[in-house]
């Protein structure tokens, strides 16, 4: 418990530092804002005026904070090219780039733990090399390429599915979730491999220390200290792994998104970024920061818990 | 002492990382992996080279007539929507592509050097506050952090040089300040301080020469992630810009006309495929 508020404690003050950094980042870049939405052509009165009115004419610290604390209460201003609140653009996006997200997450361990737990099992046997090609073979397609390869497959050949024609949640609950399924495994995909990789590695350099021998003396079956010792302290590696893993997806999504045509946070991240639509872009930024620390916070919580070693030391 | 436990979960993701980056061994001799990935490296470097000076068309030169037209001897990939050559823009495509990864790894190596072997030799206070900084920026998808910096630094060849070039630092610099840790107590380090050497020349001439094999294969590999970072800009939309031509925009462009004309998209796509692997097949046998 204690351990625990710690850890919340340092990621507030992470939270913190990178709000000013982002802030920042984006304040001492040339280009005005005012210029940019009145067009070159304007007055240098009527920039003035928009800039008092946009709140720019300010100090750069009463800004800070006034966005800091609208931050808290997700009130992030107004989107310089939509003219809606950055919240309104960003809230109805949210869910269908966690939803893939968390959908890919899902596909991946279900792929990945038996088919790890298998080849560690069979080492050597001709499936598990046949796995370990495939894996290689998975982890050398840039992941963007996966996703082209599998609109091709399954959109344009066997049309399981009607390349970008995603439906909207609200329309149709299965038809979304159905439609998202194919970036889900796009995104999945290297990411299983990777796991299955580390899965393997970790299980079998388990499997040769002491412990492991006294479990089979004492008369267990392989199945047992397999999956009663083994996989136990195994967890460990591959739990930080999976956290980082899901970051990864977080990210990775904003690619498939734009490959499979998804309205979610990353099309938005892009279209702000080129249109440079600065709050939109610092609102998504701070986000995506704060689920990126969040997973990492809940995987050391959950290695705390799984090791009593970790636990003992602090 | 929750600092340490931090440092250690840390850590260890970092090793998982390392272990986990872009490797493959398809043979089981390392020298074979090894100069098998170097013949494909040297082959598509000579392509690149040669194309910097020829190509069989302008990459950029559009001809109605063979607009669409399929894999031939005249057209060797076929052309995209607008009549152009797919070969010589996958060419000068390769060329970008090099560029971009050797300035990426250039910048991010010569800075995370310099980060990683000023922690790990100084330790310290020096170390805590240097190494906090690039833990919290390595908790981030180096993609995210590339995107943050080009949205800073706006699009282009030499902004995605600069944004993935930072992008890369943390990576580089946690390796180097490990392997400055490894080698500040060793017995040819205490005996040039001995000598009186000073600390900056001890950094510099005498522990750099002996991380080189590491600091290659973290090189080589970076370049390749350096690569597949590009190509995904790119592809974006925000990377590389036209009129230079890049694989990753090639690929956006023909996502449209995947039904039609397939090998648009899979003739850049294979030839990524096969240069990453040769890379990750190089890197594999240096170590």
């Amino acid at each position: 418990m204690k351990y625990a508020i710690k850890k919340i404690i340092t990621m507030l003050f992470t939270l913190l530092l990178i709000s000013f950094l982002v802030f920042l980042a984006f304040n001492v870049i040339p280009g005005d804002p005012a210029t940019a939405k009145l067009g070159t052509q304007a007055t240098p009165e009527k920039v003035e005026a928009l800039r008092h009115q946009m709140g720019l004419d300010r100090p750069f610290f009463v800004r800070y904070f006034e966005w800091l604390g609208g931050a808290v209460t997700f009130q992030f201003g107004t989107s310089y090219s939509y003219n809606m609140s950055v919240i309104q653009l960003i809230g109805s996006k949210l869910p269908v780039t966690l939803m893939l997200a968390f959908l890919s997450f899902i596909m991946m361990t279900v792929i990945a733990i038996p088919v790890g737990i298998y080849a560690a099992k069979h080492e050597g046997s001709k499936i598990d090399r046949f796995i370990t090609v495939v894996n290689q073979g998975i982890m050398a397609i840039p992941p963007f390429f996966s996703g082209i390869l599998i609109t091709l497959l399954f959109g344009l050949i066997l049309r399981f599915f009607k390349p970008g024609g995603y439906v909207g949640f609200d329309k149709s609950f299965w038809g979304c979730l159905y439609y998202l399924l194919f970036p889900a495994f796009a995104i999945a995909l290297p990411k299983a491999a990777m796991t299955i990789k580390l899965l393997r590695s970790s299980l079998l350099s388990e499997a040769k220390k002491d412990y492991v021998r006294t479990a089979y003396s004492r008369g267990n079956s392989t199945t047992a200290v397999l999956y009663n010792h083994v996989l136990k302290n195994s967890m460990i590696s591959v739990t930080t792994f999976l956290a980082m893993t899901l970051t990864d997806m977080i990210a990775g999504s904003v690619i498939m998104e734009q490959v499979f045509s998804v309205p979610g946070i990353g099309r938005i991240l892009i279209t702000s970024i080129s249109g440079r639509d600065y709050p939109v872009v610092m609102a998504i930024i701070l986000l995506l920061a704060f689920l990126v620390i969040l997973v990492n916070l809940i995987s050391d919580i959950v290695c705390h818990i799984l090791d009593p070693r970790i636990r003992q030391e602090v | 002492m929750a600092n340490t436990n931090m440092g250690k979960t840390i850590t260890a993701k970092a090793q998982n990382k390392k272990a986990f980056g872009l490797k493959l061994k398809i043979f089981k001799d390392k020298k074979t992996n090894f100069y098998v990935g170097l013949g494909i490296t040297a082959f598509f470097l000579l392509i690149t080279i040669v194309g910097y000076f020829w190509t069989p068309y302008n990459p950029n030169a559009m001809d109605v007539d063979a607009k669409y037209s399929a894999m031939s001897f005249t057209h060797l990939f076929g052309c995209d929507n607008f009549g152009r050559d797919i070969f010589s823009r996958v060419v000068s495509g390769l060329g970008t592509t090099f560029f971009v990864g050797l300035g990426t790894v250039l910048i991010g190596g010569l800075v995370g050097i310099i980060i990683g072997a000023i922690c790990g030799y100084f330790g310290g206070l020096v170390d805590e506050i240097g190494m906090r900084i690039m833990d919290a920026l390595y908790a981030f998808p180096s993609l995210l952090l590339a995107l943050v910096f080009v949205s800073l630094l706006g699009s282009g060849k030499y902004q995605v040089i600069i944004a993935l070039g930072i992008a890369f630092i943390p990576s580089f610099s946690r390796i180097v300040r490990a392997e400055y840790m490894r080698c500040r107590d060793l017995d040819y380090v205490k005996s040039a301080r001995l000598f009186g050497a000073s600390h900056f020349r001890v950094i510099f001439v005498h522990i750099l020469p002996n991380i080189t094999p590491v600091l290659v294969s973290s090189a080589i590999i970076g370049f390749n992630n350096a690569v597949l970072a590009e190509a995904g800009l790119s592809f974006l939309g925000i990377g590389v810009q036209p009129p230079d031509a890049s694989l990753g925009e090639m690929l956006s462009s023909a996502q449209s006309f995947l039904f039609s004309t397939p090998w648009y998209a899979l003739c850049p796509g294979i030839v990524m495929i096969i240069m990453i692997l040769g890379v990750s097949l190089m890197a594999e046998g240096v170590e």
